[in-house]
């Protein structure tokens, strides 16, 4: 399945750039987050706890960012467990475009599933994705926002 | 012996339906037993994998567990098992056991069995449970597999070929060269399943005091399953018990081995206590066979006038990472390839069966073995050699199928048919739906742009198997069944029998026959089933051989009891035993009818008073009798099917007006389960015509795995099925009857894909993919992607 979207935040794309690496900015911006830890420069582990169709399921997986061009581009790939509801993997392409100040984010991704989310889910992915890619880079603008905002504050 | 037809050939009612409509219904699924404990498994979410890690520490202390269990815990306890008929030479497949040790090979195989006091408990321990997978190569679909770079689905087999065969007669290639008209096509069939209304469920409980192990399994086959039981896990069969009860529909389905079922018998050893599995429905889409995956080139070869000279069929049918046992899935290939052109007079013939494996829930026979591929490519071709040659299709199949008076005859791929009334039945058919009539109605219609279609399809049906099918190929599978009949002390019968139960009404077939060598009522004789220590060991419900081994097998028992009652009688009487019979539950004097004794008092007699007899008389009211088939290696039946059905071209939908079925299954015991058999049966073959597929992506992932989006008949989308018969008793037993149970599902498909065709054909285009889903109907009109 492939998903792709467009999104424009207000930010630079430095600071976008900087966010995507950030743990606790993508903690609070993954829908469903509950744990999220840096393991290394470029790979993060992660429980997420989500709802597809009928499925609920927790989540294990670990993130990795490579083929990384600061501040315009890369890849991101993950793989997540959900226990007895099956598994989760995919990939996303990110670019990041200046304009007017702001930053146009645009991503390509490719998601499979796999067990009984598959099997009992697959009919509704396709929205489920696209719902869940939306809360995400909603929050992640909103949190950055936050972010930007309070900072400012206290340079002022 | 009694002199009147009685019972046999009239309509009755199922005393097991008025039970269950009581809500009195025994099924496993519905059991409790003292001590009960409850089985979930953690499956494979992925098609083929390498497990790298299991943590089991937190589902083991998980809340009511009382056992965890991995492939080094639990298979150990169980012989593994093969695959394998001896009559098919060069299949091969991958060993199996319980639990995935090492590699997984579908998505639902099973890894981890967790028991705990109730299912919910041991469905959360199983979400407990962590496991680090390798992802393997996947083989999913029949291009990858036919590939031999392809790494093999299992690591058991060296590829992915499970078996390879070529029939292949002497003049194919002189008839093919010779023919005055060639038609071929190219044919694909989705897989589909069971979808029984009980999923399958098993209560396995040991008793290390006797060593006594109970299995309560909702089977078709409890000895087969003792069998099974009792080999592999190295328990002498007497001390294993199958109790089959209630069992909420098999229809093939329930007669092979699964992991589960044999887990939980493994379990049950190691606790020593009753532990229950019943499947889910998710659970019943990835581990329930499924059936009839097939890709199909076929050509046939007419002459000028339209008579039939050859078939050349190529058929890929890929099947599991393993073939099932203990019945081998190429059975279904198997029938398929040698089921072709059956029907006609073909003299040449020439066809290749491949077996492929591949990562995906096993295939194997589910109703109708072969018969609807076979059916449906047959009789597809033969309707575009009708508009080729324009020669009306009923007449194109009048002139071709073997004649009333040729038998008996023999098929061009070596199937022998004792005696077929084709003409018969074409004939019957073409004025039960009148033909003419549709035909004038469908031209009109189409003036006025409704497209409609008649599809006819004429097909024989292999039933009443001897050896042939399976006991010659090595597999511990009965072809003969057993009875024991006796006379209650207090007049009454009743029946032990090795066939069994699963709603289509063999019990009241059984009671009628019994009935009608007795002299008495139906409602006397009880009839007792599906239980391994209650009746002698038989085949059981398979390859529809109820009726006629089933009914053989009781008719001669029954025969035994009645003379033995007639011998008794004649020593009180001082009569000679040739002027007495049965009737109406007494011995009666053959010439006035003059009841002499009654049942009820030679009951008594032989049961408190057997010391009053004459000397020498034997007074065992109990007899037991066996019986196998011993002539035609397959009583085979016959019959043709048309469906009337319109097309919206517009949505793609098909609805189906009205249906028709002319059947010869020999005699008739009882019209009304012969008529429900061929009902239940053209629903189960429209179903998979029209909606059923068990749909997967390329990595081996089900994507439609509940009845949500896996679709299947529905009662507001049937036609009437309107059913009429011809009766050709077979004369390899007394009873003469022979099996209807697939000859619905055999031709169901063939005639409704004609039947649609038929209305396209005006639009140039025709289907050649089941289920003939509305996009499919619309792709083939040119609009959007099937």
């Amino acid at each position: 399945m492939e998903l792709t979207g467009t999104h424009t935040l207000s930010q630079p794309p430095e600071i976008v750039w900087a966010g995507l690496f950030d743990a606790t900015m993508l903690a609070e911006s993954i829908p469903g987050c509950e744990d999220l830890d840096q393991t290394s420069d470029t790979t993060f582990a992660a429980t997420v706890k989500l709802k597809i169709g009928p499925v609920s399921a927790k989540f294990k997986g670990d993130v990795e960012l490579s083929d990384i061009v600061e501040p315009q581009s890369c890849l991101l790939s993950g793989k997540g467990s959900g226990g007895m509801a099956g598994f989760a993997k995919g990939s996303a392409r990110v670019e990041l475009r200046a304009e007017n100040g702001g930053t146009i984010l645009t991503y390509t991704a490719d998601a499979a599933l796999g067990g009984k989310l598959a099997s009992l889910g697959s009919r509704l992915i396709q929205s489920t994705a696209n719902k869940l890619a939306n809360e995400f880079f909603t929050n992640f603008g909103e949190v950055l926002s936050r972010r930007t905002f309070s900072n400012k504050s206290r340079q002022e | 012996m009694t002199d009147r037809a009685g019972h046999i050939g009239t309509p009755h009612l199922r005393e097991g339906a008025l039970r269950h409509l009581a809500g009195r219904g025994d099924f496993v699924s519905d059991q409790q037993l003292p001590r009960m404990v409850h089985a979930a498994f953690l499956r494979s979410p992925m098609a083929h994998g390498t497990i790298v890690s299991l943590d089991l520490d937190e589902a083991r202390a998980s809340a009511g567990v009382v056992a965890v269990f991995t492939a080094a815990d639990l298979n150990p306890r169980c012989a593994d098992w093969t695959s394998q008929l001896d009559h098919f030479v060069g299949m091969t497949s991958a060993p199996q056991n319980m639990l995935a040790a090492e590699e997984v090979l579908w998505v639902g195989h099973p890894i981890v069995m967790v028991v705990a006091r109730t299912r919910a408990e041991a469905e959360d321990a199983c979400d407990k449970i962590f496991v680090d997978f390798e992802e393997l190569e996947t083989v999913a679909g029949i291009d990858v597999a036919l590939n031999a770079d392809t790494p093999p689905a299992a690591s058991g087999v060296d590829s992915n070929l499970c078996y390879k065969n070529e029939l292949k007669t002497a003049g194919v290639d002189d008839a093919f060269a010779n023919a005055a008209l060639i038609v071929e096509g190219n044919f694909a069939f989705g897989r589909h399943t069971a979808v029984t209304l009980e999923p399958r469920a098993i209560i396995a409980d040991h008793d290390p005091a006797t060593g006594q192990l109970t299995v309560r399994h909702g089977t078709q086959t409890p000895f087969q399953f003792q069998d099974v039981y009792a080999r592999h896990f190295g328990v002498p069969d007497h001390k294993v018990r199958v109790i089959a009860p209630d069992v909420g529909g098999s229809f093939g389905m329930k007669l092979h081995v699964y992991n589960e079922e044999m887990a939980t018998v493994a379990a049950a050893l190691i606790l020593n206590r009753p532990v229950k599995f019943l499947a889910d429905r998710l659970e019943s889409f990835v581990t329930d066979i499924h059936a009839r995956e097939h890709r199909i080139h076929a050509r046939m070869a007419f002459d000028a006038d339209g008579t039939m000279l050859a078939m050349d069929v190529d058929d890929v049918a890929p099947i599991g990472a393993f073939s099932a046992y203990p019945r081998t899935s190429v059975v279904e290939g198997n029938q398929a390839y040698r089921l072709m052109g059956a029907p006609y007079k073909m003299k040449e013939y020439r066809g290749q069966l491949t077996v492929l494996f591949q990562n995906k829930v096993q295939t194997s026979q589910y109703r109708a073995v072969g018969h609807p591929i076979a059916c449906q490519v047959t009789e597809a071709l033969l309707d575009r050699a009708a508009a080729e040659l324009g020669i009306d299709p009923w007449e194109l199949r009048a002139r071709n199928v073997v004649p009333d008076d040729a038998y008996p005859a023999e098929s061009a791929t070596g199937y022998r048919f004792e005696k077929l009334s084709h003409e018969a039945s074409l004939q019957k058919l073409r004025s039960l739906m009148d033909y003419d009539g549709l035909r004038a109605e469908q031209t009109a219609l189409r003036e006025k742009g409704i497209y409609r279609g008649i599809g006819l399809a004429t097909f024989v049906e292999i039933t009443n198997p001897g050896v042939a099918f399976y006991g010659v190929g090595g597999a511990r599978i009965s072809a003969q069944d057993g009875a024991v009949v006796r006379l209650t002390p207090g007049g009454e019968v009743h029946c032990a029998i090795s066939v069994t139960e699963q709603g289509q009404g063999t019990e009241t077939i059984i009671a009628q026959i019994v009935a009608d060598q007795l002299g008495v009522a139906p409602s006397q004789v009880k009839v007792t089933t599906g239980d391994t220590d209650a009746t002698p060991s038989g085949g059981a419900a398979w390859a529809c051989r109820g009726a006629g081994i089933g009914g053989e097998t009781a008719l001669r028992a029954g025969r035994k009891l009645a003379e033995r009652i007639t011998d008794i009688a004649a020593a009180l009487l001082q009569a000679d035993p040739a002027n007495l019979k049965l009737r109406d539950g007494a011995v009666v004097d053959r010439g006035t009818g003059e009841v002499r004794l009654t049942l009820a008092e030679i009951g008594r007699i032989a049961t408190y008073r057997p010391d009053t007899l004459p000397g020498g008389v034997d007074h065992s009211l109990s007899v037991a009798q066996h019986f196998a088939p011993s002539g035609y290696p397959f009583g085979f039946t016959n019959g043709v099917q048309a469906a009337w059905i319109e097309v919206d071209t517009e949505t793609g939908l098909v609805t189906l007006l009205k249906h028709w079925v002319v059947e010869d299954c020999g005699r008739i015991i009882n019209p009304l389960l012969v008529d429900e058999q061929i009902r239940g049966g053209v629903v189960q073959g429209l179903g998979a015509a029209l909606f059923e597929e068990c749909l997967y992506d390329e990595m081996g992932q089900l994507l439609n795995g509940s009845l949500a989006d896996y679709l299947v008949p529905m009662a507001g989308e049937m036609p009437d099925i309107v059913i009429s018969h011809i009766e050709t008793p077979t004369e390899d037993t007394i009873l003469g009857a022979k099996g209807v149970g697939e000859a619905g599902t055999a031709a169901a498909g063939a005639a409704v894909l004609n039947a649609v065709n038929d209305a396209l054909h005006p639009l140039g285009t025709r289907l050649t993919q089941t289920p003939m889903t509305p996009a499919r109907i619309l792709a083939a009109l040119g609009i959007g992607q099937a």
